[in-house]
């Protein structure tokens, strides 16, 4: 009688040692992400308005002056570029891998990914720093930069593009090939109309991460002031992650540190903002 | 015909990239490999001016600074993980769990920000130290970093364990503890698994973060286990060193070895990852 109402207690009591166990470990790992990003917020309140938005450091005292205009449009560029380099063959290399890949091909395709994924973002930057700024002499430039992250993205855009081209029910292709189409006019007419949604929502996920990548730009794209709108494509650019890593080992004065969190701010908002976007297309699109 | 030019020629290229950064990291960091022979990873002296390239002290500090992470990160990653998947009510799980992938996407940079002017103020003062430079600071914010990784996997692996399970746990009478430990976890134990090994190596290659907090001395530990010490990465120290070693000479080479020890280890594990995937 006793061992019975002893489980029915353990079975439906509110408290038991275990949940007050996950709890307390829990309770740090919920509330300190809530604190950082509150924190980061009220350093950055007093700088945030539109004129630290779209002002422009003139090159005056390395990067003191208010206005984060410049680095803005580096990162924005740097990111969007690397995109629209990726996404060609992120998308021609999941299309191979659903429509010609023998078996063999695919389990290969599909572990190189996974790998690739998983080099650290850094070891890019260096093979970037090799072959492209100096092999290729292309120097520290937006091209070169753009070229690395969109090795960055790519996994991320292969993978995601699969998922997706794996979620299109196999009678639709069977439908179309019955139906005398080419496997063109499949892609083209059956998959990408089904599927550009949640390909357009891998995209904007790669952007955010293009956005919140700093090593592999440190040594091929970035400098630290002095540009604003970059001349060519071969020109360097400043972007809000370096702006924020060159700020933080700077020092003390009260604007540059109120300058530095503020570039933080932003580019979290930047990278929550595609991430929301993204969030958004995908619920919308949910069938 | 152009359909499958294109297709094909884009898969090749993609696939390739992996073997020509192998490659090219490789062909570059030769000449020391030429040198000294392949002893100096193990060596544990790492003077640039006098060509002593050990790789000992970084492997070190990499290798402690992710165990700290994953020592802190793991257990109160899994248990949020549980406490969002079983315990909060379900119209607050989606809030929750999209502010977690938010988290996840917080650059590495703004962690940096964050760790040398919070961080190691506080260990300094609270510690007692010289410096808050230390493999401990290194390991907190790496903690913080993959805190939502390890969350957002695990909940997944948690909530993919059928609710027939949690059912007739509890018709057979069965308290919630030991659901948790002999239904829920033993379950859920593959997925969690690949949560911690994509945590490893996402801790071991963040760079920017580590560096400026990390202090970047070449030094072992001493004695091994003090992580108030500073000490170095294999990602500071390439984060670091880069921009001063000149192209073409053994300290670059040794610069760019590093990275292949980074994409090797990173390789590794991403096997482990692939083949407990395929067995789950």
């Amino acid at each position: 009688m006793s061992r019975f109402s002893q489980q029915y207690r353990d079975t439906f009591n509110w408290y038991t040692p275990g949940k007050v166990l996950v709890v307390v470990l829990a309770l740090p790992a919920l509330l300190i992400p809530t604190m950082v990003l509150c924190y980061i917020f009220w350093q950055a309140a007093p700088v945030l308005d539109w004129g630290f938005l779209f002002g422009t450091a003139d090159g005056i005292g390395f990067g003191m002056t208010e206005g984060i205009f410049s680095q803005l449009v580096g990162s924005l560029l740097l990111a969007t570029m690397a995109c629209l380099i990726a996404t060609p063959f992120a998308l021609g290399t999941a299309l191979y891998y659903r429509t010609f890949a023998t078996p063999w091909q695919q389990r290969l395709l599909s572990a190189m990914f996974n790998m690739l994924q998983g080099i650290p973002p850094i070891v890019f930057g260096l093979c970037g720093l090799v072959v492209l700024v100096n092999l290729f002499a292309w120097g520290v430039s937006l091209l070169s930069g753009a070229v690395v992250l969109a090795v960055v993205v790519l996994p991320l855009l292969v993978l995601n593009t699969l998922t997706t081209l794996e979620r299109i029910p196999k009678e639709y292709s069977e439908a179309g090939s019955a139906l005398g189409l080419t496997q063109g006019a499949i892609i083209l007419r059956l998959w990408l109309p089904r599927s550009w949604l949640q390909l357009l929502t891998g995209l904007l996920l790669a952007m955010a991460r293009a956005l919140s990548e700093t090593a592999p730009i440190m040594f091929t794209a970035t400098v630290f002031s002095g540009v604003v709108w970059p001349d060519s494509i071969f020109s360097p650019v400043t972007t809000l992650q370096t702006h924020i890593f060159y700020l933080a080992q700077e020092g003390n004065d009260p604007l540059l540190t109120s300058i530095a969190w503020g570039s933080a701010a932003v580019l979290v908002l930047l990278v929550a903002f595609f991430a929301l976007l993204a969030r958004l297309l995908q619920k919308s699109g949910g069938h | 015909m152009i359909l499958r030019w294109w297709l094909s020629t884009s898969a090749l290229l993609s696939s390739l990239t992996i073997v020509l950064v192998l490659g090219f990291l490789l062909q570059s960091s030769w000449p020391l490999i030429q040198q000294q022979g392949i002893a100096f990873i193990v060596g544990d002296e790492w003077y640039p001016f006098e060509s002593l390239y050990g790789m000992l002290p970084a492997l070190v500090g990499t290798v402690w600074a992710v165990v700290l992470a994953l020592l802190i990160a793991l257990p109160c990653g899994v248990a949020a993980a549980i406490f969002c998947a079983e315990l909060l009510p379900a119209q607050l799980r989606g809030p929750m769990r999209f502010s977690m992938e938010l988290m996840a996407g917080v650059p590495s940079v703004v962690y940096g920000l964050l760790g040398m002017w919070v961080l190691l103020p506080l260990l300094e003062s609270q510690l007692d130290l010289l410096t808050g430079r230390t493999l401990l600071a290194a390991g907190l914010l790496l903690a913080l970093m993959i805190l939502p990784t390890i969350m957002v996997l695990s909940e997944d692996a948690i909530r993919a364990v059928r609710q027939s399970q949690r059912e007739a746990a509890k018709s057979l009478g069965i308290g919630w503890d030991a659901t948790l430990w002999r239904v829920l976890l033993p379950q859920a134990w593959p997925g969690i698994r690949v949560a911690t090994l994509l945590a490893t190596g996402r801790a071991m290659g963040e760079t920017v973060a580590v560096m400026l907090v990390v202090g970047s001395i070449d030094r072992i530990p001493d004695p091994f286990y003090n992580f108030l010490q500073p000490a170095q990465t294999l990602t500071s120290r390439i984060g670091r060193e880069m921009a001063e070693a000149s192209i073409g000479s053994l300290h670059w080479a040794a610069l760019l070895f590093c990275g292949l020890l980074l994409a090797a280890i990173a390789m590794g594990l991403s096997l482990l990852t692939q083949r407990k995937g395929a067995a789950a």
